[in-house]
């Protein structure tokens, strides 16, 4: 079982009042920056790296990194960034970018030389996940939502070619244009980095990373729901004609760990503060889901699938507007003592079954010190439990896969 | 009320939507990137007079889209293929916000499509010193909002913006506000070389603008009033984006003015 640490590296020092009367009510794209304070930000952007960095220390596999923008909910607006000083100054663990939103980007082939560069820093730690971006992506980047999705395949195709065919070569393609591509910066691993597709469960993404064998990583959605998309991706590989088993699935869930649970209860609060933004107001739905992101409707490959996803029972409501006691009730973040989110994630992983486990151990308000003594308490009880329930359920992950087949 | 039919006009494979009515020279009305609010008061007075043509644009309403067709220029193109299809040249011309912006660049670009022309609100310039309100960011509530200075004053408020919609009207609604993403997306509302084109319209242009239009700022209409020889530019005060719904009255005798 592969095991990477995630957190979202939140700004909090901003008031709910703050939010409320921004335009649209909204924590992200139009809350303005000067409710941020560079000062802080300094001392937040050296803590995380820190954290990231003793991540190595206490075992983790990989360090999960995300980027998001015009947001104080994530500070990783440029994670390759990130993941270059974290590709120098950790010897073992994997750099998994989770991942580079590829249709907000103009120019691919900057991203595929960034990613080859931290590849060779790293001596090929790098794992290269692409995402579409969420809808609001689209409106930071000003890029059209109408063509997100072409351009995310376009993007990953030219990212691709780029890695392994040698240049120089051209590309014409409807969104990209290149007279020359033949970046001399190219991946360790061969043919490229392992790629990994994160998301929130959308058919057509499903189906795409399904064809390709890529291993798809739900973003904390519902279990329940996680076991009809892990349906839908079988039934697409199966289609491709192969069968696909834990190695093909990632689950990223929230895991908070203290010395004892009401300790941890207190200290996860800061997943409410986090990447939902202080005061937990919801972002407007226009700004999710821009006019044109939810892509073509009457696609006869991917109609079939559609209605086929249970509901998430906190969809509405909302994972970021029901109450802490609600959420934690229902085993979607788990947080207590070493013993108590061992035995419950047993559960939750008995269910979705997945070779790769994100987890998500802080955010928001959480304090640097609770941080690193979660870090340090995975270290020494939690992550050798879950590789226990790992090995009990065979949750194998995509490098002892590749081990294996070698 | 003037009879009207409702025909597909068929502009080489692509079907077209279009409400015709009224008896009179041709009058072709260009609709806004919200679509086609249908057969109007004002409108019905145009086509006491003339014969109206008004199309819902490709990928709006009941009218397809060829894939190609993106932007406003690929719009204007296809429009000169649409008159050229039902026979019509120097026609009069009115087009209300993006609606004007398509009658624009048809006019900038192929000279003899028509013989006057009325821009109601229209963008397609970029304003030196305001802006043009983001409808992209904004909730379809939030822009009707922003579209009357006064509601209460707009007859067919109730009929055109507070009807219930069925599934399939709200379905086409938001194929509307997709066709508005595709044509209108970046740069914003506006395309940095009509305004050198303009120079080239040598037609009688009358730009009519509501004073209080919170969606495309009145600087608009003076910048095209500018780039536009001969033209005049009609202020009706007390009025937002829509003066053809807001006040219909006042619209209607200032279009049949010019367009006599």
């Amino acid at each position: 079982m592969f095991l990477m640490r995630f957190t979202e590296r939140a700004y909090t020092s901003y008031t709910e009042e703050a939010v409320r009367n921004s335009a649209n009510e909204a924590v992200r794209l139009t809350f303005s920056n000067k409710n941020f304070d560079p000062q802080i930000g300094a001392r937040q952007y050296n803590e995380y790296l820190d954290e990231y960095e003793y991540c190595e220390e206490v075992g983790f596999d990989g360090l999960m990194l995300n980027e998001h923008h015009n947001t104080p909910t994530c500070l990783g607006a440029t994670m390759n960034l990130e993941a270059a000083i974290l590709a120098r100054n950790t010897k073992k663990p994997k750099i998994v970018l989770m991942g580079n939103p590829l249709p907000t980007f103009e120019n691919p082939l900057r991203v595929a030389e960034e990613i080859a560069e931290i590849d060779m820093i790293s001596n090929g730690r790098v794992v290269s996940g692409f995402v579409r971006g969420t809808g609001v992506e689209s409106l930071a980047a000003n890029v059209n939502p109408l063509h997100n999705r072409e351009r995310f395949e376009e993007a990953h195709d030219l990212i691709i070619k780029t890695w392994t065919t040698p240049g120089p070569f051209r590309w014409e393609g409807k969104h990209y244009h290149f007279r020359v591509v033949n970046p001399f910066q190219l991946p360790v691993q061969n043919p490229h980095p392992p790629v990994w597709i994160p998301g929130l469960g959308s058919p057509q993404t499903l189906v795409w990373a399904a064809e390709r064998g890529y291993p798809y990583i739900y973003l904390e959605t519902d279990p329940q729901g996680t076991q009809d998309m892990m349906a839908i991706y079988t039934e697409a590989a199966r289609e491709v004609g192969y069968e696909p088993g834990p190695e093909n699935f990632g689950y990223l869930c929230r895991i908070h760990v203290q010395d004892t649970d009401e300790k941890a209860y207190e200290s996860a609060k800061g997943f409410l503060t986090g990447n939902v933004g202080v005061g937990r107001v919801p972002v407007p739905k226009d700004y999710m889901l821009p006019v044109g992101y939810g892509g073509k409707r009457d696609d006869p490959k991917i109609s079939k699938y559609l209605g086929r996803i249970r509901k998430d029972p906190f969809l509405g409501l909302g994972l970021e507007t029901a109450s802490y006691d609600q959420i934690l009730a229902s085993n979607r973040w788990i947080v207590g003592s070493p013993e108590t989110v061992i035995r419950k994630l047993r559960e939750t992983l008995s269910v979705i079954r997945p070779g790769i486990l994100g987890v998500w151990t802080n955010d928001g308000d959480t304090t640097h010190a609770d941080t690193m003594r979660c870090l340090e308490l995975m270290g020494q009880e939690v992550l050798p439990g879950i590789r226990e329930i790992g090995k009990d359920l065979e949750l194998t992950d995509p490098f002892q896969k590749k081990a294996i087949t070698a | 009320m003037v009879a009207f039919k409702e025909e597909m006009v068929d502009v080489g494979g692509t079907k077209v939507h279009t409400m015709k009515g009224g008896s009179g020279e041709p009058l072709l009305l260009l609709h806004g990137a919200g679509g086609n609010n249908g057969w109007l008061k004002s409108i019905d007075a145009l086509a006491e007079k003339y014969t109206v043509y008004y199309p819902s644009h490709p990928g709006y309403g009941k009218s397809e889209r060829p894939e190609w067709l993106e932007t406003i220029p690929d719009m204007a193109a296809f429009y000169t293929w649409y008159l050229e299809t039902l026979g019509l040249e120097g026609i009069r011309a009115v087009g209300f916000s993006m609606g004007g912006w398509i009658a624009s660049e048809i006019a900038a670009t192929c000279g003899h499509s028509f013989s006057k022309l009325m821009l109601v609100g229209a963008v397609g310039i970029k304003p030196n010193v305001a802006e043009i309100a983001d409808l992209f960011i904004i909730s379809p509530a939030q822009v009707l909002e922003l579209m009357f200075h006064d509601p209460n004053q707009a007859p067919e408020y109730q009929d055109i913006y507070q009807k219930e919609l069925t599934p399939e009207e709200a379905m086409t609604a938001e194929t509307n506000r997709e066709m508005a993403v595709r044509l209108c997306w970046k740069p914003y509302m506006h395309d940095p070389r009509l305004a050198n084109l303009l120079a080239r319209v040598n037609i009688p242009t009358r730009m009519v603008w509501g004073k209080n239009d919170q969606i495309v700022p009145l600087e608009c209409g003076e910048l095209y009033n500018e780039a536009i020889k001969g033209s005049d530019l009609v202020v009706i005060e007390n009025c937002g984006h829509s003066p053809q719904v807001e006040k219909p009255d006042e619209f209607i005798k200032i279009a049949l003015d010019f367009l006599a």
